[in-house]
């Protein structure tokens, strides 16, 4: 019950439409079959359309360099991997990998626990700063990031951690954090404030009944939050380009410095593209549950 | 909750925000009245850069570039977002596979698929949709130059942009489709009202509140788009389709002038620009929470 008050339960949260397309069951009309038919149709041909580039990416990663990107395009060909083998051996493909996925979980766990505590205070607190402190956010999450990046360049640099992991990631959760708060401020205020006053009755500080009942029951919310920070710090091309150079370079901007290059270079970036959508495949099919589920539940509602 | 409480509990996080966010803005408002180099003290010019800004149409042409851009995107999106999600709604069984396979333009790093975009188009490498296009109209397109002439490219340009943000619009809008209830529809089917008719008069007005938030997302990322930009306009400075972004990066981080303080100033008028876009959502939060 409780994970349903969060709304957050993929069920839970779709049985109201399914209870529609009940309705609508219980009374077929002439032509719903040929509507789904269509309607699947539809839909193959989007999903065709949209892992297109990708999917032609990964046929160019696997051709032989001279045929890769040939003019009419080649269809027939001997499949080949080198354009892998030379990307981990002629580049530090690893190393940037690594610093991606290491700038991502640093800034995804930071903005977290930053976040969770003042999202929690900002979906309790009705006082004038708690309206100030959300529209501030708003308009941080809208502003042009150079007018933050750039300044961030000259002070990592002044200071000595410029391209450095941690500076990188510093960046990110800072620009982040405007998103966390607001998505998880909507999560809180969807559980009720009662559930707070009947553990603090039994004796529950408010840290308490933060960590104790809230954290609990906002596994999935919380959940929704991580993926999309990971998300955002996984994609970021910007801010790296401008705060990273050569020893925390992360994969966007490996595969952009290889653009303008010749062709067994750009067979290497298809090769990193391939590499670097691979886990986002992934992370998509484990992620859509709860982005609609969350989605529903909180940031709509904000 | 107490005000001291409220406090302590938003205090790690509004020192990040603040402390990482507001200096580096005041900064950047800094520079926009100074002539600065990186790594060095500006010396004070005042508004000097923003005159050299506003009188050089490369701004103007930004300007109606980034808005053109989000207007189109945004009608697009919204739309197709739209009907995406209805079609996802409607499925049983299918649905996760769907939307995996669907998310995933959303969720790769937007370089790497303008990269994959630019590969599809240009001719150098292969150019599938060139071919594929000549295969099909028989050549009446001949080839587009999609890089280089003005149209063609901002074509690709929104292709890709809507590609990489209708995911996202149809996410929230299916998110929003859940909250609409059974009873209203029933009532509406019983009353005889026609599948086009239930959208309309029924579904659209009552996730009236998501179709803003989608717009209001849409808005701040397209007026933010920058990363697709590289690879798929990089003749944009000649034929004008340069963003905003992509103009204060080339000023003030790319070109070999690297002129800070403009670079600043352009930063601070497209804050205002969109502040100003952002104001109806101001209003309604402040409403919402006076409520």
């Amino acid at each position: 019950m409780t994970v349903e008050i969060a709304g957050t339960d993929a069920r839970s949260a779709r049985t109201p439409v399914q209870a529609a397309g009940d309705v609508t069951r219980r009374r077929p009309r002439p032509g719903r079959s040929r509507m789904a038919v269509v309607s699947a149709i539809l839909l193959a041909v989007t999903c065709l359309l949209m892992v297109f580039p990708f999917v032609w990416a990964a046929l160019a990663s696997t051709k032989p360099t001279d045929v890769a990107f040939a003019n009419p395009p080649v269809f027939r060909y001997t499949p080949t991997f080198s354009a892998y083998v030379d990307l981990w051996q002629t580049t530090d493909f690893y190393l940037y990998l690594i610093n991606t996925v290491v700038v991502a979980v640093i800034s995804t766990v930071v903005a977290l626990l930053v976040g969770i505590p003042c999202a929690y205070a900002l979906s309790r607190y009705g006082g004038v700063a708690s309206v100030v402190l959300l529209i501030l956010a708003l308009v941080f999450r809208a502003l042009p990031r150079f007018a933050v990046v750039l300044p961030m360049y000259d002070i990592t640099r002044s200071l000595g951690i410029y391209d450095t992991t941690y500076a990188m990631a510093a960046a990110l959760i800072v620009i982040n954090q405007p998103f966390t708060i607001w998505l998880l401020r909507n999560f809180f205020a969807e559980i009720p404030r009662e559930l707070d006053e009947a553990a603090m009755v039994d004796g529950c500080t408010r840290v308490g009944v933060l960590t104790r009942i809230m954290v609990p029951l906002m596994g999935p919310g919380i959940l929704t939050a991580g993926i999309f920070v990971f998300l955002f710090a996984f994609q970021e091309y910007l801010t790296a380009a401008v705060l990273t150079d050569t020893t925390s370079k992360t994969v966007p901007v490996f595969i952009a410095t290889q653009l303008g290059q010749n062709l067994p270079l750009l067979q290497q970036a298809s090769a990193a593209t391939v590499l670097l959508t691979l886990p986002v495949v992934g992370i998509a099919f484990i992620a859509q549950k709860y982005l609609v589920a969350g989605l529903a539940s909180g940031a709509v509602k904000g | 909750m107490r005000r001291r409480q409220f406090w302590a509990l938003v205090a790690p996080s509004v020192v990040v925000m603040f402390g990482f966010m507001l200096v580096p803005l005041y900064r950047t408002l800094r520079w926009s009245f100074e002539r600065v180099n990186y790594g060095e003290a500006g010396t004070f010019i005042g508004l000097a850069n923003y005159q050299a800004a506003l009188s050089d149409p490369r701004l103007g042409r930004a300007v109606v570039f980034t808005i053109g851009l989000t207007v189109v995107v945004g009608v697009v999106c919204l739309v197709l977002g739209y009907v995406l999600a209805t079609l996802v709604n409607g499925l049983g069984r299918a649905r996760p596979v769907v939307l995996g396979i669907l998310l995933i333009s959303y969720v790769s790093p937007h370089i790497v698929g303008a990269v994959a975009f630019s590969w599809l188009f240009d001719s150098n490498f292969g150019g599938i949709v060139d071919y594929l296009l000549n295969a099909v109209t028989g050549g009446a397109f001949g080839e587009p130059l999609w890089f280089t002439s003005t149209w063609p490219n901002r074509l690709i340009i929104v292709l890709n942009v809507v590609w990489f943000m209708l995911p996202f619009s149809m996410l929230l809008i299916l998110a929003g489709l859940q909250g609409v209830s059974a009873e209203m529809m029933e009532a509406a089917q019983i009353d005889g009202a026609s599948p086009l008719q239930r959208h309309l008069y029924v579904i659209v007005p009552s996730i009236r509140g998501v179709l803003g938030f989608v717009v209001l997302i849409l808005t701040m990322d397209v007026v933010r788009v920058f990363d697709s930009l590289i690879p798929l306009a990089p003749q944009s400075l000649t034929n004008g389709n340069e963003s905003l972004m992509v103009y204060i990066y080339r000023v003030a981080f790319a070109e070999a002038t690297r002129n800070l303080g403009l670079g600043s100033a352009i930063s601070v008028l497209t804050i205002l620009l969109i502040l100003v876009l952002l104001l109806p959502s101001i209003r309604s939060v402040v409403k919402e929470a006076r409520a």
